[in-house]
């Protein structure tokens, strides 16, 4: 089914270009063999931009190029819409994208990535960590994490001693309580949101 | 229409961070509406000392790019409603924030706050530069060393050729046993070669170093030495004529008495 890859839209504002997911060289073969097929329905409008299949500069300028050197259509410029893509919020806490650092984060130290993170040692004082997924640190979690941070109340923190500056799981923030008297757990513990609070267990409840 | 007093020194590690804290504080405590501001991007310390680091959610590049309200930025005090701080950011650096946007952000904290205290990082660079745009008053913060006192004096000519004229000095970390027996600089020496204002003596202080690992600046301590000569400070800030502590020890202290009955 080679017929659907390009697929025209009309909006008010104009003509969109949803590309699907497929072999670029098919995509311009079809997007060439539409255009021809349909010349006089492209005249006098223009197209606005390609959604769908994410494509490269080269491939965008490539496929730009056919329609307005080839058809001589109007592509609008700068039009561009706004970049206002809702961004899903991330689902694969279960199974997904991961990052692995092999570094203790020190102060000032940031990472921020669209996926679950994985610490092999310290999250210092004063560095921050920002996870779409979950966050797992082997090690000792002192700085900022702040899970699910596009929006997945799902999302957990774990570390071997939990003694976080401050923790976020999706919109939520929680810190320590001022006085000094929280105990440093033996056991490495997990960090979620349960209601409309944060709180930590540990990983193996019953030892 | 609130005082915008920037804290500084050129060297770094003489007590700026711990001066704005406890000053900060110690207007707060008299009553003052106080917010004090950490321009040192990338190094900030004054959350830590303050004891307010786990409750920074948005900082200082945050405001001045408008990703929130100035509002979410300022961070209450624990102890003291009138007091606020707004944060440095951490993971970034001096080159963050432009001097037009500091100098918009002190209009903007003036018209709020009685006092606007800016912690400056050490140097002389961006940082610095950005942290004395729109300060209307300096102080200078200097230990008793030919290498601190010499920056302060580079500082002193930095800050005037900028406008800011007539700086406060504050001389930290003395120790009184030390200067008796002429190890040390003197009061005298420092402002003889600096030439200007004394605001006020520190003393060296075992409390300090206990109340920065605590989050609680020193001023609060009755008891403390320093906490006694940074109150002495806020209230030579607010106009009052105060003099200067008397460091002398517990010896001191006698042999003064002996001074008075025998007259020598």
């Amino acid at each position: 089914m080679n017929q659907d890859l390009v697929v025209f839209k009309g909006t008010q504002d104009g003509l969109y270009i949803y590309i699907k997911d497929g072999n670029f060289n098919s995509i311009k073969k079809e997007l060439d063999k539409k255009l021809k097929n349909s010349i006089s329905f492209f005249e006098g409008g223009q197209i606005i931009d390609f959604k769908g299949r994410k494509l490269s500069e080269d491939e965008e300028n490539e496929l730009r190029r056919i329609i307005k050197d080839k058809y001589k259509i109007k592509i609008a410029e700068g039009v561009k819409e706004e970049v206002k893509e809702e961004v899903e919020i991330f689902k694969g806490i279960g199974e997904g994208m991961t990052k692995f650092v092999k570094t203790t984060l020190r102060s000032g130290q940031f990472i921020s990535y669209k996926g679950n993170v994985v610490i092999f040692g310290d999250l210092n004082p004063g560095s921050v960590v920002e996870a779409w997924g979950n966050i797992v640190v082997l090690g000792t979690l002192r700085g900022i994490a702040h899970a699910g941070s596009n929006g997945n109340k799902e999302a957990i923190v774990a570390a071997f001693h939990l003694q976080p500056t401050q923790l976020r799981i999706a919109n939520f923030i929680a810190r320590c309580p001022d006085e000094e008297n929280a105990e440093e757990s033996k056991w490495p513990e997990i960090a979620k949101i349960e209601g409309e609070e944060v709180i930590i267990e540990t990983y193996l409840p019953k030892k | 229409m609130g005082k915008v007093i920037v804290i500084t020194s050129g060297k770094g590690g003489v007590g700026k961070t711990t001066t704005t804290a406890n000053i900060g504080t110690g207007l707060a405590m008299l009553g003052n509406k106080v917010v004090v501001l950490d321009a040192d991007i990338g190094l900030r310390n004054l959350d830590v000392v303050m004891g307010l680091e786990n409750r920074i959610v948005y900082d200082l590049v945050d405001v001045v790019e408008k990703n929130c309200r100035l509002k979410q930025g300022l961070i209450k005090d624990k102890r003291y409603d009138s007091l606020y701080l707004l944060p440095a950011a951490q993971t970034k650096d001096k080159n963050a924030v432009k001097p037009e946007q500091m100098l918009e952000l002190t209009h903007e904290l003036r018209e709020e706050f009685d006092f606007v205290l800016i912690d400056s990082p050490a140097g002389i660079e961006q940082g610095f530069q950005n942290a004395i745009v729109g300060a209307d008053e300096a102080v200078i913060v200097t230990t008793p060393e030919i290498s601190a006192v010499r920056d302060a004096d580079r500082v002193i000519g930095l800050l005037e050729a900028k406008g800011l004229h007539n700086p406060k000095l504050i001389i930290n970390r003395i120790r009184p046993d030390m200067v008796k027996k002429g190890d040390m600089m003197n009061i005298d020496d420092m402002i003889d070669i600096l030439a200007i204002d004394l605001l006020g003596v520190v003393p060296d202080d075992e409390a300090i170093v206990i109340s920065t690992n605590k989050g609680e600046p020193v001023v609060t301590d009755e008891k403390a030495m320093s906490g006694k000569a940074y109150q002495n400070i806020c209230r030579r800030i607010l106009g009052e004529e105060v003099e200067l502590l008397n460091f002398d020890s517990e010896e001191g202290k006698f042999s003064r008495i002996m001074k008075i009955l025998f007259g020598k």
